[in-house]
């Protein structure tokens, strides 16, 4: 057997001790339950940041509301909502949940509840749909550097956006364009996918080159289309492709959501698969996992989940790379956890990133995917750095 | 997990010294050149069988049309009574077991994270209960208790070889195929592990292993199966069919067999020149 040699750091002075040991079964060890308690304090952290994310990005902009504000509001919502759905089912109840103050501002419940909350949800869906995404990426093709990007979604979408733009055509109204780009995602990843597939099998290098020529069509066609678009459009193509979650509104979000929850659904069905998975093909299959069936729901998963967000804001890179990787450091490799640990924590990262895309520079909305892309670029480097320095090269 | 739906029984044992699994009449044509010809070998409870021949003679390749991995270009392929294919991937996980040689694990996963992959076939079965019961048996016979928390990827590569068997021996299939399970280990460990291998034959599996020594599979398996060229040469107790004449004629080697003085199982040496 031959077992692909790395830097020996554990010490194996075990043997002589354990060969003189009696062999008789001894009692099982307790089961190594820190990452289990690392994760699920990770998960109540990550649960508690966003609360707290989502209360001060919903406050600041060009009207400031205080946090207690911003938090009185969400409560007096919460609480007439109950009562009214609780009306509907013949309870009339008074709730206690009508705390804290309402925003001091005329405008401000509006302005919350118009314009930034919707905005700020839509972040949330979009974060921990490419955080998943990345996730499920990295664990069906065991490779730590997978990223949604490899099977074709943004690119492919890309064109679809493209293609409107130079067109012009309206033909959806305003959802044209995320259908148009939601669309096309969704094709470039069937391409890829049934074009590297070959006697029922899908090998994983072939899969990741067939993305790489899919993704070099589509970049050409969205170049073609710049070029021939007029000045306008060209603008449209360009900061569609930055990224940006300006100007969202509740339809975008209820149109996200169904996609997001299947997406998320399916990652749930697939952790136990994918971790027998980073044994290798061969290994899974012989543990009773179909492979075949993991790769195809984790690829039309990972269509739907960046598709739906990719539609509404564009292309936003790394965070599907940055944030499982993130996760993987504090609470171990296990999908059971990673899963939702990414989810929450893309969440957390893209409310965040937007909060910062908007309010760095007063009256400019920094393209988002811009600022994910400054991030993430630099820890991709380092990345590789470490991967390389611990495993000694990719060979 | 889910403990209120359980799918699945346990498979029924099958009785000792019957046939637990068979290639019948097997061609496999891999880019082209054939690499297994009309080959028919049966596998059966209660025995250790050792495949033996020269680089590229097809053994594992003969273990992978016996997972089901390999397709037979013709011929017949059975595994508890069925063709191979016609089992499910899960049905096939709770019949029989594999170590590959190449062991490979992409993320950075802890020995006993690794080792508790082995009991996947059974989950949400009645079975499921034996987990830990099984893996702590598992990770006793192969040598490495008190490795539970380290990382896989931070052993070496014979300590790794050992937790990829405790992986497979946690499965607790009746068929266990084993590809060079003892390339990686020292002298001590390398007969710990076909002494793992014998006495899961003597509680009633099949353990068909792959091995490079042949003083290792005259020493512990029930029979050998020689291979070369993509056929088998000759099958049977290791003492009727390692002679000099068939090893030198398999290896393009002169081999010498050699009486051991107390009786143990025969030494088989090249022939060397001497210094």
């Amino acid at each position: 057997m031959n077992v692909t040699s790395s830097p020996r750091t554990g010490e194996l002075t075990s043997d002589d001790t354990r060969a003189a040991a009696p062999a008789a079964t001894r009692p099982v060890p307790p089961p190594p339950s820190s990452r289990r308690t690392r994760g699920a304090f990770l998960l109540m952290g990550l649960g508690v940041a966003l609360v707290a994310v989502t209360v001060v990005a919903a406050g600041r902009g060009q009207m400031a509301i205080p946090p207690a504000e911003v938090a009185g509001s969400i409560a007096h919502r919460l609480d007439s909502g109950l009562e009214w759905v609780l009306g509907r089912v013949g309870v009339t109840v008074d709730l206690p949940l009508d705390i804290g103050p309402l925003p001091a501002h005329v405008q401000g419940e509006n302005t919350l509840w118009l314009v930034r909350f919707p905005r700020v949800v839509l972040a949330m869906l979009v974060g921990a749909a490419l955080a998943t995404a990345g996730a499920l990426m990295q664990g069906t093709f065991g490779n730590p550097l997978a990223e949604p990007a490899i099977v074709g979604v943004s690119p492919g979408a890309a064109v679809g956006a493209s293609l409107v733009f130079v067109t012009g055509t309206s033909a959806l109204g305003e959802w044209t364009v995320p259908v148009a780009a939601f669309s096309t995602g969704l094709i470039a990843t069937l391409l890829v996918y049934f074009l590297s597939r070959s006697g029922g099998r899908t090998e994983v290098v072939t899969l990741i080159l067939t993305g790489v020529a899919v993704t070099a069509v589509a970049f050409a066609i969205v170049a073609f289309a710049t070029f021939v678009a007029t000045p306008e459009a060209r603008e449209q193509i360009v900061f569609w492709q930055l990224g940006s979650l300006n100007g969202a509104r509740w339809v975008a979000v209820a149109a996200v959501v169904p996609f997001v929850v299947v997406g998320l659904v399916a990652a749930g069905w697939l952790a136990r698969p994918l971790d027998l998975l980073s044994l290798g093909d061969r290994a899974a299959r012989h543990l009773g996992v179909h492979v075949e069936r993991v790769r195809i729901v984790a690829i039309v998963a990972v269509a739907l989940l960046v598709g739906a967000g990719v539609a509404f804001a564009g292309v936003i890179g790394f965070v599907g790379l940055v944030v499982p990787h993130l996760v993987r450091m504090v609470i171990g490799p296990g999908h059971r956890m990673l899963l939702p640990a990414s989810a929450l924590g893309g969440a957390v990262l893209l409310v965040t990133a937007d909060l910062v895309a908007r309010t760095a520079m007063t009256h400019a909305d920094l393209p988002i995917g811009m600022l994910t892309a400054l991030v993430g670029g630099p820890f991709f480097f380092w990345l590789l750095r470490r991967t390389r320095s611990r495993a000694g090269g990719w060979g | 997990m889910r403990r209120g739906w359980r799918r699945g029984r346990a498979p029924a044992r099958i009785a000792p010294e019957q046939t637990i699994a068979a290639v019948r009449e097997v061609s496999v044509d891999l880019g082209g050149t054939p690499v297994l010809d009309h080959v028919s070998l049966e596998v059966r409870t209660g025995e250790v069988l050792a495949l033996v021949g020269p680089n590229g003679a097809g053994k594992s390749t003969l273990l992978g049309v016996l997972t089901g991995d390999v397709s037979a270009a013709s011929g017949v392929v059975e595994m508890c009574g069925r063709a191979v294919h016609e089992w499910s991937h899960v049905e096939a996980g709770m019949r029989r077991s594999v170590l590959l040689q190449q062991v490979t694990l992409s993320f950075p996963f802890t020995v006993a994270e690794v080792v508790a992959m082995g009991r996947a076939p059974w989950a949400n079965t009645p079975m499921e209960d034996d987990d830990e019961k099984a893996i702590a048996a598992a990770m006793t016979a192969t040598d490495v208790e008190g490795f539970e928390t380290r990382r896989f990827n931070s052993l070496s590569g014979g300590e790794r070889a050992r937790v990829a068997l405790a992986r497979v021996l946690a499965q607790a299939t009746q068929l266990i195929l084993l590809d060079e399970p003892t390339a990686a280990l020292d002298l001590h460990h390398q007969e710990l592990v076909l002494a793992v291998a014998r006495d899961r034959a003597a509680a009633g599996d099949a353990v068909v292993v792959v091995l490079h020594d042949l003083n290792l599979a005259a020493a512990h398996a029930d029979r050998v199966a020689v291979l070369a060229r993509g056929r088998v040469v000759d099958v049977g107790p290791p003492d009727l069919v390692f002679t000099p004449e068939l090893l030198s004629e398999v290896y393009t080697h002169d081999v010498e067999v050699i009486a051991h003085p107390a009786g143990a199982a025969p030494i088989i040496l090249p022939r060397r020149a001497r210094r």
